[in-house]
């Protein structure tokens, strides 16, 4: 058991952060998803959204390319198979310790 | 925000994804739209075997429009809401592509579907259906259950709630099935349709934020 709670220590700090997890939750349940879509899901402001966007691209565990539908400009989001793999372990981990 | 970081921590990332893409779904009302002209749509089927002469034409149509019409709006209204909001809402809405639906489960809908059809076609075959208050308020209580599991928001449960006691209340007045079928899908079409125009109408009403 003690094994299992010292794993916590293990934890990615990344993604443990609550709103880069609940960005990382739902890129990880969707194939991909724009700016506009994140921002109006999580309630983050679009500042706060964009700061953890790009820490979350800095580590590798989000794909973030700007595209056009048409006349409207759209920076889709994606997770990375390093980001999946992050957020499973992460997952493993929470679900042991608790 | 200080609200939903508390609910994280308590939440399996699974759980936290499907709450939040459950709410932005549901957001701007095109869901209640689409279910309520659905509800409505059998109302006015249901309610052709209620007004009309047993082996008239609109009598013989009604079944025929329940078993293929109804299904393909069903299906038919998932494609349109997709192609609204990507070409109309989008600036408001954002971009999303869902995962394919997980086939196990949609195949696992269908049978359920599929048997409960069946059933119900053998019953009128053999003339033993069950009981007019029986059918009512099972069709209540189950719609106001699957209301609240689709939206879990609160008009969701609300919603829910007066779908299960409109189901009791019509069995307690004793109407007849067709009737009472009618009035059951019509009055939660209505609801449903004036609850997702409003929360259309507010969501439109809201700035459109600028793209990142």
């Amino acid at each position: 058991m003690s094994a299992k709670i010292q794993r916590l220590a293990e934890i990615d700090r990344i993604i443990h952060e609550p709103a880069r997890l609940m960005i990382v939750a739902l890129l990880a349940a969707v194939v991909e998803a724009d700016f506009q879509y994140l921002r109006q899901t999580t309630g983050l402001t679009q500042g706060n959204l964009s700061a953890h966007l790009s820490k979350l691209e800095e580590a590798g565990y989000v794909a973030i390319e700007k595209t056009f539908r048409g006349k409207y400009p759209l920076t889709v989001c994606r997770l990375t198979e390093r980001g999946k793999a992050v957020l499973e372990g992460y997952r493993k981990i929470i679900r042991a310790a608790l | 925000m200080n609200h939903t970081s508390s609910r994280l921590l308590e939440e399996t990332p699974n759980a936290i994804a499907c709450r939040l893409i459950q709410k932005a779904h549901n957001q701007d009302g095109l869901p209640e739209i689409a279910i309520g002209l659905i509800l409505l749509t059998a109302a006015a089927l249901q309610w052709l075997q209620v007004a009309f002469p047993v082996g008239s034409p609109e009598y013989k149509v009604a079944p025929l429009g329940l078993g293929i019409l109804v299904p393909a709006l069903i299906l038919g209204s998932q494609w349109a809401i997709k192609t609204v909001r990507g070409k109309f809402l989008i600036e408001r809405f954002g971009y999303v592509e869902y995962k394919p639906v997980n086939r196990k489960r949609f195949w696992a809908a269908f049978g359920v579907a599929f048997l409960v059809a069946f059933a119900m076609a053998f019953a009128i075959a053999a003339k033993s259906l069950p009981p007019a208050s029986w059918l009512l308020a099972t069709a209540g209580i189950s719609g106001g259950i699957l209301a609240v599991m689709a939206g879990r928001l609160p008009r969701f449960v609300i919603g829910g709630v007066l779908m299960a006691a409109t189901g009791i209340f019509l069995v307690l007045i004793r109407v007849p099935l067709g009737t009472g079928f009618t009035i059951l899908f019509g009055s939660m079409g209505l609801l449903s349709l004036v609850s997702g125009c409003v929360v259309f109408l507010l969501f439109m009403r809201k700035p459109a934020a600028a793209g990142e």
